[in-house]
């Protein structure tokens, strides 16, 4: 996987407990359904809340790990890793 | 309970160099500007042109705070230079101060970067206090992206001195034992409170290491640097009593703001709107804490970095922005020689509530104004602080308020009171 750090249109799915998950975003016109959510782990650099999310998902028939970030404070979604 | 005392200083390496890093990182930049020679330095174009923080990399080429990015730059050519975002530094301090509040109730903020806390008794609850020193100083690594140093001590002024050995990201302690190998082969002017000025006078007169003036005779300092030589005399001694104390303790004297013009300015008129747009923060912040003040002064810097100022004490206390603006341009005309300026100050001390007010029989009502100013005031909280303004500032090409890098600062950005 390589930092892409892009910035991503999303569609996700708050629960009544407040969990967010990821359901599908596009990234340069493609849309990419996320199938599966690994683990979710948070960080707080330089005080900065973030949600990282470790996914997989079927991308032009191979399977293909990626990371999605969500930065809390200004509720924007960035493809980190794939 | 031990009844030892123990105090931790908290400082971050190259704060303000360190945050825009680990931001710059989680926002997936590759480069991390703590490897490479870099700083973070001001506007040069409106001559906020300063070295604000350094690399460790950029203090090998002796690149020092507070020099010109111009001279820096001759220095190293490559210098990579980053602007400053304050509102960034908020945040990791505060992050920073969460942490620490969960090691003690009592928690100083020092300045934007720095913190003392109080860990005595806590040994009970966090365990050994050069453990948890360690354990503080790994957590803020790893959760906040920068690192600090830790000093460890029985007082404010051991635990500050020893957070100052050697950086970065290091755990030392001067415990009053440790005094003679520590802190007394150090160079005099590393002590806290040793400036250019006193550290000049004490190596004229044979002073060159803390050691020296720890043995020195505190009457014989008292004879040439008052009763600051007693202060300085403790201090090398390792002696201080000072508290540690959580916000909001320390009372306020004064309020005041500066800034640093964009250009030089040699006209009267354009000189008293820049004391207006002072007198605008100054009076907005006398009012949102409650307070009146008595005394108003003004400060300049001219072109060729003279300082000089002027102070007057009014007949009654006010909080009135019209008031303070008329009395600060009476001193501004009694001390200006027409001299071009870069910089301008405005201040307000001498403090009382403001729920009670003396009026005078032979002083001008200023009863209209006070009213316009609470109005301006709601509507600058309720619109932002740029809705309303002076139309006298209307193509002035000055700013209608200003001074404060962060509006509402609770802690200061320096001090000097432990």
């Amino acid at each position: 996987m390589k930092i892409l750090m892009k910035p991503i249109e999303m569609i996700a799915w708050f629960n009544c407990d407040g969990l967010l998950r990821p359901i599908r975003f596009r990234v340069d016109g493609e849309v990419i359904r996320v199938e599966q959510v690994c683990h979710i782990t948070e960080e707080k650099l330089a005080g900065n809340k973030m949600k990282i999310y470790r996914c997989q998902s079927e991308i032009e028939g191979q399977l293909r790990p990626f990371e999605l970030k969500y930065e809390v404070q200004t509720s924007r979604w960035f493809l980190f890793k794939m | 309970m031990s009844g030892q005392r123990y105090i931790f200083h908290i400082d971050v390496n190259s704060a303000y160099l360190s945050w825009e890093a680990a931001y710059r990182l989680q926002q997936g930049e590759a480069l991390d500007l703590r490897t490479v020679p870099s700083v973070v330095g001001g506007d040069q174009a409106s001559r906020h042109g300063i070295v604000l923080a350094k690399s460790i990399p950029a203090k090998k080429f002796n690149i020092k705070t507070g020099e010109t990015l111009f001279s820096a730059k001759m220095k190293y050519p490559g210098l990579l230079v980053v602007p400053p975002h304050y509102e960034l530094y908020r945040q990791c301090s505060e992050a920073m101060v969460t942490i620490l509040q969960e090691y003690s109730p009592l928690v100083q903020r020092f300045s934007v970067d720095e913190c003392f806390i109080d860990f005595s008794g806590m040994e009970w609850v966090a365990g050994d206090p050069v453990a948890a020193a360690y354990t503080i100083k790994d957590r803020i690594k790893d959760e906040l992206g920068f690192t600090v140093n830790v000093g460890v001590s029985v007082n404010k002024l051991l635990a500050k001195m020893a957070s100052e050995l050697k950086k970065p990201d290091k755990v030392h302690t001067i415990f009053p034992e440790e005094i003679p190998q520590k802190m007394w082969p150090l160079p005099v002017e590393e002590l806290f409170m040793v400036g250019r000025a006193t550290s000049k006078k004490l190596y004229s007169r044979g002073i060159r290491t803390i050691g020296e003036l720890a043995k020195a005779n505190p009457e014989w300092l008292k004879l040439f640097l008052k009763s600051h030589g007693l202060l300085i005399w403790n201090y090398a001694n390792g002696i201080d009593y000072s508290p540690v104390q959580p916000q909001g303790a320390l009372e306020m004297k004064g309020i005041g703001n500066s800034t640093t013009l964009s250009f030089d300015l040699d006209d009267r008129e354009s000189a008293q709107r820049v004391l207006l747009s002072l007198a605008e923060t100054v009076g907005t912040r006398l009012r949102q804490a409650g307070m009146q003040g008595r005394v108003v002064s003004v400060s300049c810097r001219t072109h060729e970095f003279y300082d000089y100022s002027h102070q007057r004490k009014l007949l009654n206390p006010t909080d009135c922005t019209k008031e303070i603006w008329e009395t600060a341009c009476e001193l501004f005309d009694e001390m200006w020689q027409n001299e071009p300026l870069r910089h301008m100050g405005l201040r307000v001390t001498e403090f009382s509530q403001n729920d009670l007010i003396q009026t005078a029989l032979f002083t001008k009502s200023y009863d209209k104004q006070r009213k316009l100013d609470r109005t301006l005031d709601a509507i600058r909280v309720k619109y932002g602080p740029h809705t309303i303004y002076r139309s006298s500032f209307l193509h002035s090409g000055l700013r209608a308020l200003t001074g404060g890098v962060i509006e509402n600062e609770e802690y200061p950005l320096m001090t000097s009171l432990l």
